[in-house]
């Protein structure tokens, strides 16, 4: 899930970058810092859509480094049990398949695969239904539910399914192909 | 005694349900002794069911076991948190006190047990069932598996385990980032490199053989085939517990508690001739009066004799129950009449002329030796008006009063000479049979009657109340 929230954090600036753009060297320096980063508790810092104010700065003994107080706005994504997301397959095996929605790896374990979907080795592993209408191989797009999310401080990785009802491929490209 | 029952049954239940046959399970091979010994358990805990703290040995000494077997049990029986225990370095004092606890709580089985353990200093254990755990315990046990059938039966929302078939170090799901391995498409432990296995693929794999398609179908309807049995099988035990649920759970507390208890409630029983009424054994069990343990009440309501003693005897006695609102009460308490607050109509209406007056007696709380004379009195015209007409159950009621009047005055040394009165009374009254005296109070059914008894006579008593207040002021 995605959420609109106002962080802050203390940006240290290198006396360099003191001059007429200051503020733009701040700002670009902290979405290279923030952004695609994950906390445990917010989730993955997608993008940052502003600003709210810059404190005063503080010049550091020794280094002359200058800390900088920043509020700013910025889009996070959490994943939560229970949510349903859209996924791309980044790997297929025996145990099941990985998917990435965004920055969110997903597992799902071939018991949560259905049961008429069947695993296929070979040069590209895949989940098959009996009569191969149905295909989940690599780059394949999922709908999937999460059941279960393991948050660490700087990570989090979820398991889903796609057992249940109007989950499973949404497209299949090895279809067209 | 009888609020014990439901729960007493709970363990009976749960012990056939869940330890009757605990040589199958490796975990339990403690249970697995050199012959076939399954059915202790059962044995054990249904005669811990009629006990309340008692020595290992003695225990093992009435069931004739071996102690050591007794103990792998009851340790088996403590992991699962059936049962309390207690160690102690006792001394032949130690070891008294606790026969004289046990010899107050009149549960009929300590026959020869004052004279025959060695009275060394001895480490004795002692055990006793944990009525609120064992609740607590075997709903858990009933919620976990019907979870794990659940979950393997829809085999979603569940976290895939994994097991390491080498080191049998555990994965779930979550793990997997890091345990899938870019050589092949298993995944490998992380300490001994071991591939994985799923948990319930092995479980499937072992019951089923195959691990083929069909295997995972007929799993689950073997699965669904357990759940149901399992919902059917075990309908007597959740109905039990579903019986117990509202009922408060008896409690003994602590073996020193316990002890401390049960040995005041044998001083006070000692000195009644009739000793072993159900007084004594409601003492040794509650020893504070609980709302539902009510024998003691039963006497109560019947009698103001019984009242007064108690108001005057201030020690053991039970202070008079409290009248429950009728919230409170609920299906399966045993309750006596005066919890449930008819006591207060019995006394005014079925109470005769004595009736009334001692419970007023009571209340005024200014009870001297003059009044019991003048009450005395009157209960002695009250027995010979009342001699003919009055049933079987009433006399014996009668007597039982009596009894505990007896108790009283025991303790007050001006009221003897009523107490040999009385008790002459009492012989010549009706010497009906003990049994039946006996097993009267404590059931519902009863007391009941004793009532519609009562009632029957109830006009008589209207303005002898009045009288009564009179006479107080007198």
């Amino acid at each position: 899930m995605f959420f609109h929230m106002v962080l802050e954090r203390n940006m240290q600036l290198h006396p360099r970058h003191f001059g007429r753009d200051l503020r733009d060297k701040l700002v670009a320096k902290l979405m290279k810092d923030v952004e695609g980063t994950c906390s445990g508790h917010h989730g993955f810092v997608v993008a940052i859509t502003g600003i709210d104010s810059v404190g005063k700065g503080l010049i550091r003994d020794g280094t002359g480094f200058v800390t900088f107080p920043v509020k700013y706005q910025c889009v996070v994504f959490r994943p939560f049990k229970g949510e349903v997301l859209e996924a791309v397959v980044t790997m297929v095996n025996k145990m099941g398949f990985f998917a990435e929605a965004g920055p969110v790896q997903i597992f799902v374990s071939n018991h949560l695969i259905p049961d008429d979907m069947e695993f296929q080795p070979g040069d590209i592993p895949n989940y098959t239904t009996a009569d191969g209408s149905v295909k989940i191989q690599k780059e394949s797009e999922v709908r999937l539910k999460i059941i279960g999310t393991r948050v660490d401080a700087t990570e989090i990785f979820c398991i889903g399914t796609i057992k249940d009802d109007f989950l499973g491929v949404i497209s299949d490209p090895g279809a067209t192909s | 005694m009888s609020s014990i029952e439901p729960f007493n049954r709970l363990v009976k239940l749960a012990a056939r349900a869940f330890y009757d046959d605990i040589t199958t399970k490796g975990e339990n091979q403690q249970k697995i002794g050199r012959s076939d010994n399954r059915g202790i358990a059962v044995v054990i805990l249904d005669a811990l069911t009629r006990r309340q703290w008692v020595r290992e040995e003695d225990l093992a000494k009435d069931l004739k076991l071996h102690t050591k077997q007794l103990r792998r049990t009851l340790r088996f029986f403590e992991e699962e948190k059936l049962i309390t225990r207690d160690h102690r370095k006792e001394t032949a004092k130690g070891a008294k006190i606790y026969n004289a606890a046990f010899a107050a709580t009149g549960d009929g089985q300590q026959t020869g047990r004052e004279g025959d353990d060695k009275q060394k200093m001895h480490t004795h254990s002692y055990c006793c069932l944990d009525y609120a755990q064992i609740y607590d315990v075997v709903r858990y046990r009933l919620h976990r598996m019907k979870k794990k059938l659940r979950d393997e039966l829809e085999s979603k929302n569940t976290v895939q385990e994994y097991i390491c078939p080498n080191c049998s170090k555990r994965y779930t799901a979550l793990d997997a980032l890091r345990l899938i391995s870019p050589y092949d498409e298993y995944f490998h432990c992380e300490s001994c490199n071991g591939v994985l296995v799923a948990e319930s693929d092995k479980l499937a794999a072992q019951e089923l053989g195959d691990g083929d398609d069909n295997a995972r179908r007929r799993r689950h309807e073997k699965i669904k085939d357990m759940l149901s049995k399992m919902e059917v099988q075990l309908k007597p035990l959740t109905d039990q517990l579903a019986r117990v649920k509202d009922l408060a759970v008896p409690e003994f507390g602590s073996l020193h508690a316990w002890e401390a208890r049960a040995n005041a409630a044998g001083r006070s029983a000692n000195g009644d001739l009739d000793a072993n009424d159900p007084s004594k054994s409601s003492h040794g069990f509650g020893g504070t009066p609980m709302p539902y343990v009510g024998e003691t009440k039963v006497e109560v309501a019947f009698s103001g004799i019984d009242e007064k003693g108690e108001t005057l005897k201030s020690e053991n006695a039970s202070i008079p129950m409290k009248v429950l609102p009728p919230w409170m009460i609920k299906e399966g308490m045993n309750l006596t009449k005066e919890q449930r607050g008819e006591t207060r109509a019995e006394i005014t209406t079925g109470g005769t002329l004595t009736a009334a007056k001692v419970s007023d007696d009571k209340t005024s709380a200014l009870a001297n030796d003059e009044e019991k004379n003048i009450q005395d009195e009157y209960l002695k015209a009250y027995y010979a008006a009342l001699l003919l007409r009055q049933s079987e159950q009433e006399e014996t009621m009668k007597r039982q009063e009596l009894a505990s009047a007896t108790i009283s005055d025991e303790v007050y040394d001006t009221t003897t000479d009523r107490l040999v009165g009385m008790k002459s009374k009492r012989n010549e009254d009706y010497e009906g049979d003990d049994v039946e005296w006996e097993e009267a109070p404590p059931t519902g059914s009863t007391t009941k009657q004793f009532k519609v008894d009562l009632n029957e006579e109830a006009e008589a008593s209207e303005d002898e109340d009045d009288d009564d207040i009179d006479w107080e002021e007198g």
